[in-house]
Order: C-alpha cells, then sequence, then structure tokens
C-alpha cells in the first residue's frame, strides 16, 4: 500500500511508519473492544454515551469490517460442549424407536433406515439425533437443535432447586 | 466439488413437492447450492403486493451453519441494509440445524410483517422508522412500487 508520503516523494523514516503502523492497530483494538462493550450491552441500562460515540464510530467504519466484527464477537460468546459430554451422551437402541419415521433433525434420515443405527438421546429435554450428526452440533453449540434447551445446564444435579424450576418453566412457556 | 448433502437433495425435493405459499426457491442448474429466491410482501404490511428476489446460499458447513440470505430487490426496511444483508437472529446468533431453507424464508417474510427498529445494528432506517413510523412506511411502500412490482419475467 502506498502511504500519501511515498506518493508526494515525501522521505519518512521507517520508525516513524511503524509507529503509525502501530497506532492503528491500537486504535483499531480500541473500536473492537468497544464493539464487545456494546454487543454485550444487552440491557440497555449502560452507557449511553458509548452509544453514541458507537453511531459515530460506526459511520466511519466500513460495515464489512463491522459486520466481521460481529461475528467474532457472536463466536466468541457461543458455549459449546466437552468432547467427554458429548461421549456420555445415552444411546437409544434400535428397538426401542417405536416411529418407524422418526428421523434425525439434522440430516433428515430416518434412523431406522440404518440397519445398527447411532442414536444419541439429549437429557433432559429427551430430543433424539443421529449421534454423529448431534456431535458436530454440540462441538460448536450448546443449546438443543430442537427445543433450544441448553444441554449442560441440567447435566450435573438430580436434586433440582427451585430456581432451575423456574428457569425451566420459562423455556417451555 | 464435494458431493451434494442428502439433507440438501431432500429439502429441494420437498421445496418443489410441497412449497411454501408465497415463496418460491429454486436452485441454479450449475451450482446446487445456490438458490433463487422469491418472496411475496405479506398482505397488509408496507410490501404488499411486491415481489422481493433473494439469493440464498448454503455453505459448506450447512446445516451446522446458517444459510447466507441477501435481498437483491431494493427493499426499505429497518432490519435490512443497502447491501441487501438481513439482520434476523435465527440467520446468525439463533441459527439451528434444525432449521431449514424453509423456516428461514418463513423468517425472512415474517420479518417483512414486523420491522423490529429497536435492533442494535447501525442503519439510517431503523432511525426513520423510530422517529415517523407513518413516513417510513410510506416510503417502504413506495419503495416496493418502484423496485419490487409483480411484473417481472426473470
Amino acid at each position: 500500500m502506498s502511504t500519501y508520503e511515498e506518493e508526494h516523494g515525501l522521505n519518512d523514516s521507517d520508525e516513524t511508519g511503524n509507529h503509525r503502523n502501530t497506532e492503528r492497530r491500537e486504535l483499531r483494538n480500541e473500536f473492537r473492544e468497544l464493539f464487545q462493550a456494546y454487543g454485550s450491552n444487552n440491557s440497555r441500562n449502560g452507557n449511553n454515551d458509548n452509544v453514541i460515540l458507537l453511531q459515530m464510530l460506526s459511520e466511519l467504519i466500513p460495515e464489512d469490517l463491522q459486520q466481521e466484527w460481529f461475528e467474532q464477537i457472536d463466536s466468541k460468546n457461543r458455549k459449546s460442549c466437552s468432547k467427554e459430554f458429548i461421549d456420555s451422551l445415552p444411546r437409544i437402541k434400535a428397538n426401542s424407536i417405536k416411529d418407524k419415521n422418526a428421523e434425525c433433525a439434522i440430516c433428515f434420515c430416518k434412523f431406522l433406515e440404518d440397519k445398527y443405527p447411532l442414536v444419541a438421546e439429549l437429557p433432559h429435554c429427551g430430543h433424539r439425533f443421529d449421534l454423529e450428526c448431534i456431535s458436530v452440533w454440540l462441538s460448536k453449540s450448546d443449546t438443543c437443535p430442537l427445543c433450544r434447551d441448553s444441554v449442560l445446564s441440567h447435566k450435573t444435579d438430580i436434586d433440582v432447586s427451585k430456581t432451575e424450576m423456574e428457569e425451566d418453566w420459562g423455556m417451555y412457556g | 466439488m464435494a458431493s451434494l448433502p442428502k439433507r440438501i437433495i431432500k429439502e429441494t425435493e420437498r421445496l418443489i413437492s410441497d412449497p411454501v405459499p408465497g415463496i418460491t426457491a429454486e436452485p441454479h442448474d450449475d451450482n446446487l447450492r445456490y438458490f433463487n429466491v422469491t418472496v411475496e410482501g405479506p398482505t397488509q404490511s408496507p410490501y404488499e403486493n411486491g415481489i422481493f428476489k433473494l439469493e440464498l446460499y448454503l455453505p459448506d458447513d450447512y446445516p451446522m451453519e446458517a444459510p447466507k440470505v441477501r435481498f437483491l430487490t431494493k427493499i426499505y426496511h429497518p432490519n435490512i441494509d443497502r447491501l441487501g444483508r438481513i439482520c434476523l437472529d435465527v440467520l446468525k446468533t439463533n441459527w439451528s440445524p434444525a432449521l431449514q431453507i424453509r423456516t428461514v424464508l418463513l423468517s425472512i417474510q415474517a420479518l417483512l410483517a414486523s420491522p423490529n427498529p429497536n435492533d442494535p445494528l447501525a442503519n439510517d432506517v431503523a432511525e426513520d422508522w423510530i422517529k415517523n413510523e407513518e413516513a417510513a412506511k410510506a416510503k417502504a411502500r413506495e419503495w416496493t412500487q418502484l423496485y419490487a412490482k409483480k411484473v417481472d419475467d426473470n
């Protein structure tokens, strides 16, 4: 990329160039942090100045770049399940699948099309998927594809406290 | 090119055998992951009587990743930007592999029926919408007339 100085035949020492690059990088990082703060501020009770500043900044930053940052933030915030958790999912035996037409909501294939189907059932919500399909999904997410139930949130205890009961009501409400 | 997953073939077949009213989606002959889409503007919305063209692309990771959808027809809507990009949760964070082309397009049609100007995406249209909803809707109707007229045999 040619700079103003190069185009105009001005000699600029390397040091200044580097310094400028660093400055630019720092500025970008600051913008990114601001986006992050804004992105996580769902409750809107935060700082109004931030919102105004962000609106001004967003006029200056190319939309593609903004989009990219938002996506980065999203993917960072997304939870996923550990391999151990995925491996520990209960398997369903073929003869306990009663509906002949039951299919995996991820690949759209009937479970019983396969002679030896590997079907997993999610704890709590009980939705069933091909083990292979749900494994891939849970390696990027912690929600059930069908009901968005957070599969990890119920994992540990069977003793359900009152607060958890309330959460569940909300999920199915 | 990698072979087409069975799921995409099934979805395409079902879209043809059991089409969604007001919506068409046809795969390209030379790329079966790329769809030409039309969505009718919902009745009693500013987009009524308009036919909107969109493009839909199924990325390699589909259905683990959401389809990429974009409006090709110009539209005045608080959640759709100048480039036709759509701000819709199911296309981003709320994507689930149990969703389909069909459900995504229905969500987009629903977004036309109920715009959400409070979405955090920076957008002049959203501002107009909040400031003066009636004027914004009038402009949306005008754009529908101008750019999304039914007479188009493409």
